[in-house]
């Protein structure tokens, strides 16, 4: 029982250092997985990206995500390894696949285009007689 | 003592709604002393919450449950603020602020409207002071009083925090008063020039704190939270942005309405929309329907009373708006390609990008009731919100230069030709020299543009150099606000796309290089304040002939059993070096400190720009001077 403990709390001491300061060598593949880090969610926290977590899965989520980088996963394999994993929560770029990301990535979007031809409608019915004037101050 | 704080609140509601019932029959004057009297009282009544906290008076609950005798005085005093019912004292203080200021300083002879703009108030005040005494008093005793308090979160103990809410509040409910005006105005039938010239001045009156409120909030999670960033798009912060960027669209609007007349329903419904924006952030941040990190009061009851209050307010001035909009009057012609055009771009942009904000905040519990869960976060707004600001921003210094009516478009072609080199020249820099990706060599395309446009439209209209400082104060407020975004946006590019971060696991003497940076822990070493003991790390940090001493802290409350970080920065010229104290690991039977260090380059900029931007809207507000 206490070789057990012991051999386990070496583990863990272990996996400790593996994932502290275990940066990827090639300073691309790094700035890549940190850019996937600041958008995978934590799945243990407040709405938070794992990379701003201090919390164990976090921690493991990280590491994970170094290894996938290192290995030769492209950005989406990483993100849909995660997805397969955690589910749709994970990510914070949600997708836009179905009913919900056509609204969630279509309706800024769209939004513009009514309010700019709403803006054009009325200056179309305003416009008789405009003439220069400038202004004052501002 | 405090009983006659919790009679003053009485008598501070009894006044208000004597200011709502006389405001609305027309009374100025009578409507103004009550607005004064009830401020007067109200004043008196947190004063006595103050004076509580200030003598750590555990017999009032919420002193128990906030306050501890061993904290600072000055987070005594923040505590009042730092918990559900105290900030919502202060939401009711500031809301009869607005309104004896209203009553002293409006300035538009007309008595009606006046009137009921202070009558509007009066119950917007009514309501907030009912919600205050029925749903979440301040002044509830206990007893026997318990000892010791509970101590305020500890992350909130803090300078920046503590005036963090007040700032804030000063903006989310001056909002209110212009939301009064609008009311007002919409019932008199004349939203016009000198109703324009009056909101305008309450607008900004919101407007700067507001500003300087998100700014210390953010600031405030730079140094405080640990992790280097300065905006999470976390749901509390984008609900304060909303009302920002509805009061941001209104700004711009009102001049439309103050010089020619035009816009006055939308200046209106952007008038209203600015408050309500305000109440609805309260409702996401106080009842628990958003997970956030900053977490705070979370009561579903309380929630709805105030869902149910912002569907009150809104549902009556919307229905005002209504039936009274069709019928203002429309103002001087225009054509899209004019100075009006120019602001009703503005206008769209910013409110859809309000919209694409509450949409991004929202879509989670919409996507939940149809069974996906869905996480919304920064990707989703670099994707949407900056690129619509980004190219609203982008035309600016070509249409700054438009005359009203109809514009002059000769020049067009010149400056869009400067404008597309400018951006050539910097995505071609960016990819061959300096290896940063495209969006980030447009962004200082895009900073340099602003400047550059805002300080030649002052040469433009200044001619001579003699003349410089005799442009009106108005031209130089909006000339810094606009050098203030072009600040910010090079600040915010390059500390996002440039900032770099990594862990170091050190023992006692051990050192290791971040950024070019040599860092090594001299010790740790536990230390002791009033209400916490912390373990501080002392390190030295070299760069080139550069030494810096930084001691990153963690602290612990034994009250509130909870650790916060205390980051050390060091500022250089080029931005900041900044460690955070994470945990200790026992490795081979070393012990090892494990730091976050992160170099924050131009991280100054993102605040020196939004405070030229509050700085620039003071200048706006400063009356014009008289010549007679």
């Amino acid at each position: 029982m206490v070789f057990r403990t012991l051999f386990l709390s070496l583990v863990a001491f272990g996996l400790a250092l593996t994932s502290i300061g275990q940066v990827l060598d090639d300073p691309a593949e790094e700035a890549r997985a940190q850019a996937l880090m600041r958008e995978l969610r934590c799945v243990a926290c407040e709405n938070e990206p794992i990379s701003q977590s201090s919390a164990a899965i976090a921690e493991d989520m990280r590491a994970r995500v170094r290894v996938m980088v290192g290995e030769g996963a492209s950005d989406a394999e990483v993100r849909d390894w995660f997805e397969s994993r955690y589910g749709e929560f994970v990510l914070f770029r949600p997708k836009r696949t179905g009913m919900e990301g056509f609204i969630l990535w279509g309706a800024p979007f769209g939004l513009l285009v009514i309010g700019g031809l709403i803006a054009f409608g009325v200056a179309r019915r305003r416009k008789a007689g405009a003439d220069p004037v400038v202004p004052d101050d501002i | 003592m405090i009983e006659i704080g919790h009679l003053a609140a009485f008598l501070a509601l009894a006044a208000s709604l004597t200011q709502g019932v006389l405001g609305l029959t027309g009374a100025r004057a009578l409507a103004g002393r009550a607005a004064i009297v009830a401020f007067v009282v109200m004043v008196l009544s947190f004063a006595t919450l103050l004076v509580a906290f200030a003598q750590s008076d555990f017999s009032l609950a919420l002193a128990a449950n906030n306050s501890h005798t061993l904290k600072p005085m000055i987070y005594k005093l923040a505590g009042v603020w730092g918990n559900h019912e105290g900030s919502m004292a202060l939401w009711c203080l500031v809301t009869l602020g607005f309104g004896a200021a209203g009553a002293l300083w409006m300035r538009t002879g007309r008595d009606v409207f006046e009137a009921r703009a202070l009558g509007v108030q009066g119950w917007l005040a009514t309501g907030a002071l009912s919600y205050l005494l029925f749903a979440s008093s301040p002044y509830l005793r206990l007893d026997p009083a318990p000892l010791q308090g509970a101590g305020l979160n500890p992350v909130l103990q803090d300078v920046a925090l503590a005036s963090h809410p007040p700032m804030l509040y000063l903006g989310y409910v001056g909002f209110s008063f212009v939301f009064a005006l609008a009311a007002a105005g919409l019932m008199d039938g004349r939203i016009d020039r000198v109703w324009a010239k009056e909101a305008r001045r309450w607008a900004l009156a919101a407007f700067i704190p507001l500003t300087i409120g998100i700014a210390l909030g953010s600031y405030w999670a730079y140094y405080e939270l640990g992790w280097g960033g300065w905006w999470f798009w976390d749901p509390v912060e984008n609900a304060s942005l909303m009302p920002w960027l509805i009061g941001a669209a209104l700004l711009h609007s009102v001049v439309v309405t103050e010089k020619r007349g035009s816009f006055a329903a939308w200046t209106a419904l952007l008038a209203v929309l600015a408050f309500l924006f305000s109440i609805m952030g309260a409702f996401l941040v106080r009842s628990g329907v958003l997970t956030s990190v900053h977490a705070f009061a979370v009561d579903p009851k309380r929630g709805m009373l105030l869902l149910g209050g912002l569907v009150v307010y809104g549902s009556l001035a919307l229905g005002l708006f209504a039936v009274r909009a069709p019928k203002l009057d429309g103002g001087k012609p225009w054509q899209m390609l004019s100075r009006e055009g120019a602001l009703a771009t503005n206008n769209v942009v910013l409110v859809v990008a309000a919209l694409t904000v509450l949409l991004g905040t929202l879509f989670p519990l919409i996507a939940e009731a149809t069974g996906r869960t869905i996480s919304v976060g920064e990707p989703y707004f670099r994707l949407t919100f900056v690129p619509m600001l980004a190219a609203l921003l982008a035309v600016l210094p070509v249409v700054q230069a438009w005359t009203w009516g109809k514009a002059d478009l000769s020049n067009v072609w010149k400056w869009a030709a400067g404008g597309v080199g400018l951006v050539v020249v910097f995505l071609l820099l960016g990819v061959n020299l300096w290896d940063i990706p495209l969006g980030a060599a447009f962004g200082l395309a895009l900073a340099l543009w602003l400047i550059f446009g805002a300080l030649w439209e002052v040469r433009r209209r200044a001619v001579t150099l003699s003349r410089v400082f005799r442009l009106p104060l108005r031209v130089w407020g909006m000339t810094l606000a606009h050098i203030g975004l072009g600040v910010f946006i090079m600040g915010a590019v390059v500390e996002t796309t440039q900032r770099y971060e990594a862990t170091l696991a050190l023992p006692a003497g051990g050192s290791g290089t971040v950024a070019g940076w040599n860092i090594t822990l001299k010790d740790v070493h536990a230390i002791e304040g009033p209400n916490w003991y912390a373990d501080k790390a002392v390190l030295t940090a070299r760069k080139g002939g550069i030494k810096a001493e930084m001691a990153p802290t963690k602290r612990y409350y034994p009250a509130s059993r909870m650790p916060t970080t205390e980051t050390a920065i060091h500022k250089t010229g080029a931005g900041d070096l900044y460690i955070a104290l994470g945990d200790r690991r026992e490795v081979d039977g070393e012990t090892r400190w494990v730091f976050r260090v992160y170099f924050n380059p131009l991280i100054d900029l993102v605040y020196l720009g939004v405070m030229l931007i509050a700085f620039g809207a003071f200048l706006s507000l400063v009356p014009r001077r008289r010549t007679a």
